[in-house]
């Protein structure tokens, strides 16, 4: 009892300390939720920026938990308790675009970062072009088959955002090989075990003709290649390709089974906070991420830009294990 | 009325006769019809190779699907099973992941360790929605969907939202490998429901199910345990739906948080679609197996066929209120 007396009253002192270093500034990041791993390298690299560490910034993370409502809901709390600055991962485009005004009414600064929102009331937005990552992994497969011969599509949950652009992307990089003919197309939900099932299905139906998969994201071309591998089929006689970079496919690119492309949510998450800080202090800030100067290709500009493109990195044999390090 | 009364002069099968046999057999002749279309219509259905695709795909919603049946037969549900599924995925991979920062320290343990781990989580969720419904008397939809949401939560908790990956070759064999050429996922499905079979219609406990679910005011007049057996279906289907995470863990590789979802609208289809009643008290797990079945028949054959999976879940709701309209029918009188 004692020693929880002491806790309170040492958590108590916290709180006053904290409240009188009236300097700080109060960021909320809201991602549209959690629960996958793109989001958590995204919140961690929150946490890991420079100005968050120093103490410069206090940031408070909310999870959005894929509800376009709950997002709007944590939009009116950031607004009631006066944050300076608020990062924004949306659900919806246009979902989203609601909780930017509401913020925007109060006066307070919001930067987008990985998805999209139909708001023009954004200070900025820094992310990556979805459209050609899909060129850049169907361009992967289509090169190693040589421009002809057969492949399918895993896409993702159809109507996102990120689908529609991908889809995009993949049909630019098809149209240069009139020759190769899309077998199958369908959507398995960004799930490694509905693309499995499909592409087991798939393999039923086409024997024998299916060169490359190209997979909307990493856990469907996962869950291609887990279907190959129970077909007793060799996976390296197939060109698969996946978008996003995460672990398991970092591993697969080691093990030469597929090939992936990396979004970078560090970037994105530090870039977007640089860009906060910078509106919240009205412009009296330097960016103080080092991805700034990782990305010659998307410069800080004074943090005048609307769009901040952050680069996609093809993972390759030689990368591969620089990224893995980076995964703890 | 016994079924003889009703033979009469016009033929071989009274309509009545008739009847019944389309209510009894009903599924397995929807089932056959189903599979004669798909093999005319595509070259590669009745191949041995798609056939033990087809087995593999509907193991896990089979395996979910039997222990549905124990807990909708005392006119129970049980909305858990897929976060459960993700659950005791997700622990079970802890410790048989050769991953040296996904794993708990000391990982991996031997297959077995990871196999009990995982049974235990899922007995585990299921004592607790058990004893929530049989001791508390709170309604299995409600209970079941707090258990819905409390496992998915300690799932996040548990791996912090990360996937467990790089599970090791021997845990691995019970999703991917084969037993005389049957994948090893099919032969534990053919197990559950040989064992399945045999308590439920061989057993005082499974006619005590029938008889809770059937009339538990009666079943307790009559001497019957019924808090016990309603506590024990749903350690059985919580075991079970540990038992399925793991097989697909085993499958994919790797364990996934968000694996699972809406898995347990699928289990609640195959045991509908079966013939099992939700008011409790009549069904056969024969039923389901078939139920399931049909749900992987028709997902693979439209699959094959190059239809659209939107297609797939029209056709399943279908299905699903197409048996329970007949099941009224059968309840309620012709």
């Amino acid at each position: 009892m004692k020693r929880l007396m002491i806790a309170l009253a040492s958590a108590t002192a916290l709180l006053a300390s904290s409240a009188m270093a009236q300097e700080k500034i109060k960021i909320g990041a809201a991602p549209y939720g959690l629960n996958a791993e793109f989001m958590q390298i995204w919140s961690a690299a929150l946490q890991e920026h420079p100005a968050v560490k120093s103490g410069e910034v206090e940031l408070t993370v909310f999870d959005g938990r894929y509800d376009a409502l709950v997002q709007q809901d944590q939009f009116k709390t950031m607004v009631t308790q006066q944050y300076n600055a608020i990062i924004f991962a949306p659900i919806d485009v246009d979902a989203g675009a609601a909780a930017v005004q509401t913020a925007a009414d109060a006066g307070i600064p919001v930067v987008g970062s990985n998805t999209r929102v139909n708001s023009d009331l954004l200070t900025s937005y820094v992310g990556s072009d979805d459209t050609i990552s899909g060129y850049m992994e169907a361009k992967t497969v289509l090169d190693k088959i040589g421009c002809k011969g057969n492949v399918v599509i895993l896409e993702g949950p159809v109507g996102q955002s990120a689908q529609i652009s991908r889809l995009e992307g993949n049909k630019k990089a098809l149209a240069e090989c009139p020759d190769v003919k899309i077998l199958e197309d369908q959507t398995a939900n960004w799930s490694r075990a509905e693309a499995q099932t499909l592409m087991e299905n798939w393999l039923t139906a086409h024997p024998n003709q299916i060169n490359g998969v190209i997979g909307q994201n990493d856990e469907m071309a996962l869950g291609a290649i887990e279907a190959i591998k129970a077909a007793g089929l060799d996976v390296k006689s197939f060109a698969i390709a996946g978008i996003d970079g995460i672990t398991d496919a970092l591993h697969a690119v080691k093990a030469g089974e597929m090939t992936s492309i990396l979004q970078d949510a560090r970037a994105q998450a530090q870039g977007a906070l640089d860009l906060a800080i910078f509106a919240a202090k009205k412009g009296d800030y330097k960016p103080q991420s080092d991805i700034w100067a990782t990305y010659k290709d998307m410069p800080w500009n004074d943090g005048k830009e609307k769009i901040y493109n952050v680069p996609w990195t093809p993972v390759t044999a030689e990368n591969v294990d620089q990224l893995l390090a980076t995964r703890k | 009325m016994s079924v003889s009364d009703n033979r009469n002069a016009s033929g071989w099968l009274g309509s009545e006769q008739r009847r019944l046999l389309i209510q009894e057999y009903g599924i397995f002749l929807a089932f056959l019809i189903l599979a004669a279309v798909l093999s005319v219509s595509n070259e590669f259905f009745l191949t041995a190779g798609n056939i033990s695709n087809v087995l593999l795909q509907t193991s896990i919603n089979g395996v979910l699907a039997i222990g549905m049946t124990f807990v909708i037969l005392t006119r129970g549900i049980d909305l858990s099973v897929g976060s459960v599924v993700a659950l005791a995925g997700i622990v079970s991979a802890s410790f048989v992941t050769s991953s040296a920062t996904a794993g708990i320290s000391g990982a991996p343990y031997p297959v077995a360790l990871g196999l009990g781990i995982g049974l235990l989580v899922g007995i585990a969720c299921g004592a607790v929605s058990g004893v929530i419904v049989s001791r508390f008397s709170v309604p299995a939809f409600v209970a079941t969907l707090g258990m819905l949401s409390a496992a998915r939560g300690l799932t996040l908790i548990y791996g912090g939202g990360r996937p467990v990956p790089a599970l090791t070759p021997a845990f691995r064999w019970i999703g991917t490998g084969n037993v005389l050429g049957i994948p090893a996922p099919v032969v534990v499905l053919a197990v559950v429901f040989a064992v399945s079979w045999w308590i439920l219609n061989r057993t005082r406990f499974g006619r005590y199910i029938y008889a809770v679910g059937g009339n538990p005011h009666a079943a307790r007049t009559s001497g019957i345990n019924v808090t016990r057996i309603q506590f024990v279906v749903y350690v059985i289907s919580g075991g079970l739906a540990g038992l399925a995470g793991m097989l697909l863990s085993a499958r994919t590789g790797s364990a996934l948080p968000q694996a699972g979802i809406a898995y347990e609208l699928d289990a609640i289809a195959a045991v509908v679609i079966g013939g099992t009643s939700l008011s409790g008290g009549i069904g056969r797990v024969t039923g389901t197996l078939i139920g399931a079945l049909i749900i992987g028949v028709m997902n693979n054959g439209l699959d094959l066929m190059g239809i659209q999976s939107y297609y797939q879940q029209v056709l399943k709701g279908a299905l699903i209120v197409g048996a329970v309209m007949l099941d009224q029918k059968r309840n309620y009188g012709a």
